[in-house]
């Protein structure tokens, strides 16, 4: 699976149209053709496709990268770089829209109509409709410019600076994120609980005399848990490129402005590690669901293919 | 009495009914109408700001908004108001284009591999989940490295990474249709695959194929803000929303121009609203399920007055 998507993207990258030569040097440079001719000779343009991909492949294994067009740094130092960046915005993001949508969607189940559904309907509805990069731009505008409260984004980079003084910087990335975050894991743990609640062993708990608290704890909110569970594993690939938007508003130095200057100059060493990584990730992700399914429900096992 | 209203009620098409369902939705009335009144200024943009698309006037840079221009202008002095209406014009063509070409590939991949199943099936589903999985404004910026940035690139690429949703309605629609008695009927017949699939089956599943167009139309509106607004979408010398929205790159402006960001995003979260409204609206009339309960219940608000207030949980 991985090979395919490795080989798909490689070769991909090849046959686009665009030429990775004319980033390093403008087309219209005066500049000797034969020196044009060298230089692609030097970076392997030249080879026949197949070896390209072999070798790009041996490298990738032994964990050689390459170097990226647009500065020729080194692949592996920029991701070293960036890559912590983005953890801490989007492990602290993904934390935090967890907890509150887990809160929230089972108070919402567990009080249909009441204050916490009709909040988790309107951030529902707030969530599809409103392009978060644009609450982050709102966000920078209200609380870093007008109240001045809050610095606007810009992370320091850690070493000579204490967690304290970092922190404030993350406030409102971390919470454009969060709100982007929310919607689709309010209204899965609430659909979730719901269904819950409609199962056998619910009256038959409460008919036994258990209170209603204890109830929803121990019996519904366990229970609803599964599906929530597979949902966050399958967001495990966003840590590595979930938050292009707000890493541009807040200019972040993560992965995801990484792509998107890799992007822009056609830097397909960069585009490719970075779609790799993503790719990897995905794989793991795909493959945790399967675990934490086979161990929620017994019935499913191991091995076979799990058909849904 | 009863007899001779149920007989009026017979002669309405089913068209008929389902449009009477739709505008008794309130929700789905407004969104019918934010949605044409949108489109339409953006058709008729120039007759309505009296600006032409590339106006700009350098003595009037960044006014802040008034009688003039409704919602001030930017750095070359245009319009904004004149801007967001032209930028509507490829923002909704995107959307719409795109999500019609992606429900186009779903429908045909579901449809077929919904009936015949077996590996083709299989290979489809795994590719679907791939795509699903990946962080999707990655795989388009992907695709745009890819292929480069323009208006019929962003059309393709949001169909190629976006057929997925209505790939496994339409399948699943499809494995429950197959058992029907009527498929076996055509089966009987001799009819040709491509016939049952496409003639026989196809319109059964075209409800909730509707629904995914609108849905789809209001996430590529959002997906083309996002892109452009990172200068990777449509390029800047075509004014859509994401590139109207792109000025907020610049710390300055999000401090001081409120009025460059705000209005083109109003104008999508109006669209987007819109658009939502509507396919809810459409889904409480279209869902097979609750089509027959509710042309029941039309029928019943004929013959019982009083019956036609209830209404069905969503």
């Amino acid at each position: 699976m991985g090979l395919a998507i490795s080989a798909l993207i490689f070769f991909a990258s090849r046959l686009s149209p665009i030429d990775p030569i004319n980033s390093l040097i403008p087309p219209d440079s005066a500049i000797d053709p034969a020196n044009l001719a060298k230089l692609r000779q030097q970076l392997g343009l030249n080879d026949n496709i197949f070896i390209q991909y072999f070798h790009w492949l041996k490298e990738m294994l032994v964990g050689n990268f390459g170097y990226s067009i647009q500065n020729g740094q080194k692949i592996s130092d920029i991701l070293a770089q960036r890559m912590p960046a983005t953890l801490e915005l989007v492990l602290s993001a993904l934390i935090l829209s967890t907890l509150f949508s887990l809160t929230l969607g089972l108070f919402a189940g567990a009080n249909r109509g009441g204050f916490a559904d009709k909040l988790s309907r309107v951030l529902a509805v707030i969530g599809i409709s409103v392009p978060d990069f644009f609450i982050g731009i709102a966000l920078l505008n209200v609380f870093a410019y007008r109240l001045g409260w809050l610095p606007t984004g810009q992370r320091i980079s850690p070493g000579e600076t204490t967690l304290w003084q970092r922190m404030p910087h993350l406030v409102l990335p971390v919470a454009t994120l969060t709100f982007a975050m929310l919607a689709v894991l309010i209204r899965y743990t609430r659909n979730s609980v719901l269904d819950t609640l409609n199962k056998d062993f619910i009256k038959t708990a409460r008919s036994k005399g258990v209170p209603e608290w204890k109830v929803l704890w121990s019996h519904v909110f366990r229970n609803s848990l599964g599906p929530v569970m597979v949902i966050l594993a399958f967001r495990l690939p966003l840590l590595f490129g979930g938050s292009v938007l707000v890493e541009s508003v807040f200019q972040w130095p993560g992965i995801g402005s990484t792509i998107v200057s890799a992007v822009t100059a056609s830097d397909f060493p960069v585009i490719m590690v970075i779609s790799m990584i993503v790719a990897t990730a995905i794989l793991v992700s795909s493959f945790m669901v399967d675990i934490i399914k086979s161990i929620l429900d017994p019935r499913v096992r191991l091995g076979g293919s799990v058909t849904s | 009495m009863s007899s001779k209203k149920l007989k009026v009620a017979r002669e309405d098409s089913t068209l008929r009914i389902l449009l009477r369902q739709f505008l008794k939705n309130p929700a789905g009335v407004a969104g019918l109408a934010i949605v044409t009144l949108m489109i339409l200024g953006a058709i008729f943009a120039q007759q309505v700001t009296g600006y032409d698309q590339a106006a700009f006037d350098v003595t009037a840079s960044f006014h802040s908004p008034n009688w003039h221009h409704l919602m001030g202008t930017d750095q070359l002095g245009s319009d904004i108001f004149a801007r967001v209406l032209y930028g509507g014009r490829a923002s909704i063509y995107i959307g719409v284009l795109s999500s019609l070409l992606g429900n186009l590939i779903g429908t045909f991949l579901g449809a077929t591999a919904g009936y015949i199943g077996g590996k083709f099936d299989a290979i489809l589903m795994r590719i679907s989940e791939l795509v699903m999985t990946f962080p999707q404004l990655i795989l388009v910026l992907i695709c745009v490295s890819l292929l480069g940035q323009g208006v019929n690139n962003v059309i393709l690429i949001f169909a190629m990474t976006g057929w997925m949703t209505t790939f496994r309605l339409v399948r699943g629609e499809f494995f429950s249709l197959r058992e029907e008695a009527f498929v076996e009927a055509d089966r009987a017949f001799g009819f040709s695959k491509s016939r049952i699939i496409f003639r026989h089956m196809l319109p059964n599943t075209l409800s909730p194929i509707v629904v995914a167009f609108t849905v789809n139309t209001a996430i590529y509106i959002i997906a083309e803000a996002g892109l452009s607004f990172l200068g990777l979408g449509v390029p800047i010398t075509t004014p859509t929303w994401g590139n109207l929205l792109a000025a907020a790159q610049s710390p300055v402006v999000v401090n001081q121009y409120w009025w460059l960001w705000v209005f083109p995003a109003i104008a999508i979260m109006a669209f987007v609203f819109g658009v939502n409204f509507i396919g809810d609206a459409l889904r409480d009339v279209l869902d097979p399920r609750q089509r027959t309960a509710s042309i029941k219940r039309t029928l019943l608000s004929k013959i019982i007055p009083g019956r036609s207030s209830k209404k069905g949980n969503s």
